[in-house]
């Protein structure tokens, strides 16, 4: 899984620099609007290291803000799955939230905040929450009546169980929703790092944009896409473990 | 067929007619795109003013004026045809050209930089650079603020461990709730609003300008692609000639209420005290003495920024700066010929 999504990325990544190359070849931009190749590994030689350091210093917390998020969303979907009206209005309250651009609330968690690591750690978990919320809502409220029914009829269905029962009957889909998270929580601190934050990579492509750097800012991109690729197919090897151990297949 | 050939001419020729004219028309009046530095505020009254009253018309062109903003960069937009002039700061235009870029400037609208740093006269005075020493100073990290903060305290002698820098944000909360001594602000935009808010609550507030200690590092220019100049120097010349139209009409003391109805229609909520005031400052950024003919090209000052960025090795060579400094002769000492 790994070595296929890292040459994905590859492929993806490759296909974009050819079509900026081609850009710039052909209508003879120069370097300043689109970097030579020559350029980009100076430039890669010059920030790998800062970079790739700065690139798991953001890693390190879209990662936490997406372990804290996704167990958020296990604990709310799991008590919002219910029919009662505590469950109708935890729904409602997370599809309202949904609405909120929570980019747009970032800028004040910055002033009550300050700039430190609890800020970035917030907007992360923040904009992978609610995706993840929605869908263990979804998948929580849903029953699976072919093997409910027989527990429930012999009266030995308890909340415990039917979670069980649920997560195991859609448990590729979760491991889906959980692995596509990660991108989310890693643009969410991305996202929060470039507006406001003073470390990870999001900052140094604040700082490369004002410098008008385009160079360093594709170096960032390939770091960032190598970054998520990896994590990625991490989750879904994860969750793959997790099914053959529950599956004994 | 005879009748099948009549039926093809008379559409061709409708089409001819009417490519005809489109093109006939572009050439009458061919729009023209001016991509500012920032967004329409008093740092490009100038502009505002010369489109709001008609002075490019007259000059017979069509001038769409673009707001700019921290994500434009005019210059990659004249390389990529999508303006015909712009605006850009010097060390832009610096490592533009170092890069390759074919942009050159042909007018300089502020002589005075307005990049200056804010701080409360109670806490300290700077009389000479060393009294940097020890405060906690705002910068953008990345910006041409912390570039030209590093100068001074390179000239002070003073090493990073000698003062602490303070990453700046939009939010100028640290600097009201004093965590941070100095912080940068525009002189002639934010300036004035910041020093009315601190003035309501007793406060008083002092500018540290590096320019008066001889720290000069130009800022906004107007700015054109190389082959614009060579190939429509009449355009370029009219073109500059309405805008410094512009730029003097409306720092003229006698044209004060004309100009301010310019800011209100782009910024309705600054109060009108304040937008004076920017005038005034402006005024003095862009026109220091009357010796300085509005858009005068400041060679000694592009030196200086030039070596200022090689030290602070934001430039990886030399950047020859007679291949990027264009003055257009005639429009900057004589005004409008035009209008």
């Amino acid at each position: 899984m790994l070595p296929r999504r890292v040459f994905q990325f590859f492929i993806i990544y490759f296909l974009f620099l050819g079509g900026l190359m081609a850009l710039k070849y052909s209508l003879a931009l120069s370097d300043y609007v689109i970097p030579a190749p020559s350029g980009m590994l100076h430039t890669l030689i010059a920030e790998y290291r800062g970079y790739s350091l700065a690139t798991l210093n953001t890693m390190t917390v879209a990662v936490i803000g997406q372990i804290l998020s996704v167990f958020m969303a296990f604990v709310i979907g799991i008590t919002g799955r219910q029919s009662t009206w505590l469950g109708s209005f935890i729904k409602v309250a997370a599809y309202n939230f949904q609405a909120y651009p929570i980019v747009a609330l970032a800028p004040i968690l910055f002033i009550l905040l300050g700039d430190g690591f609890m800020t970035r750690l917030l907007i992360a978990a923040m904009i992978c929450y609610f995706p993840v919320l929605l869908s263990v809502l979804g998948i929580m409220s849903k029953p699976v009546d072919d093997i409910e029914h027989f527990y429930r009829v012999t009266g030995r269905m308890r909340w415990q169980l039917e979670v069980k029962i649920r997560t195991f009957e859609n448990l590729t889909q979760l491991t889906t929703v959980i692995a596509g998270s990660a991108t989310l929580a890693m643009a969410g601190t991305i996202v929060g790092e470039f507006i406001a934050a003073n470390a990870g990579i999001g900052y140094s492509i604040r700082i490369a944009l004002y410098q008008s750097d385009l160079g360093k800012i594709l170096i960032a991109l390939f770091l960032i896409g190598i970054t998520i690729a990896i994590y990625q197919a991490l989750l879904e090897s994860l969750g793959a473990a997790i099914k053959r151990a529950w599956t004994g297949r | 067929m005879h009748n099948k050939t009549k039926t093809l001419i008379l559409p061709a020729c409708v089409l001819l007619v009417m490519a005809m004219l489109v093109t006939t028309s572009a050439q009458a009046g061919e729009k023209i795109v001016y991509r500012l530095k920032w967004l329409r505020n008093v740092s490009v009254v100038g502009a505002l003013y010369a489109e709001t009253h008609q002075l490019f018309e007259k000059a017979g062109l069509d001038v769409e004026v673009k707001a700019g903003g921290p994500e434009r960069d005019a210059i990659r937009e004249l390389e990529l045809g999508y303006a015909d002039f712009g605006e850009a700061s010097a060390d832009q235009v610096l490592r533009a050209s170092a890069k390759g870029s074919p942009v050159v400037v042909i007018a300089q609208v502020f002589q005075v930089n307005p990049l200056q740093w804010m701080y409360r006269p109670e806490e300290m005075q700077i009389k000479n650079l060393a009294d940097l020493q020890g405060k906690v100073i705002g910068v953008t990290f990345g910006g041409n603020d912390e570039t030209i903060m590093n100068t001074m305290l390179a000239e002070a002698g003073l090493g990073s461990s000698d003062v602490s820098l303070f990453s700046v944000r939009y939010d100028y909360t640290p600097f009201y709730r004093r965590k941070v001594q100095l912080w940068p602000v525009y002189r002639n935009a934010q300036g004035p609003i910041i020093e009315a808010q601190l003035g309501k609550a007793g406060e008083k507030t002092a500018f540290f300008n590096p320019a008066e200690f001889g720290v000069k590092f130009v800022a906004n220019c107007v700015v054109t692609e190389s082959r614009t100049l060579t190939e429509k120097p009449y355009l370029v010349k009219r073109f500059l000639a309405a805008l410094f139209a512009g730029w003097q009409q409306s720092l003229d003391p006698k044209n004060q209420e004309e100009a301010i109805k310019t800011l209100q229609k782009y910024d309705p909520d600054t109060p009108r005290p304040i937008l004076e005031e920017q005038l005034k400052i402006t005024r003095e950024l862009i026109q220091p003495n009357t010796a300085h003919a509005i858009g005068t090209i400041d060679e000694k000052g592009w030196e200086q920024t030039e070596r200022i960025m090689r030290a602070q090795k934001q430039l990886p060579m030399e950047v020859e700066l007679k291949v990027i400094l264009k003055p257009v002769d005639g429009v900057a000492e004589q005004g409008n010929p035009l209008l």
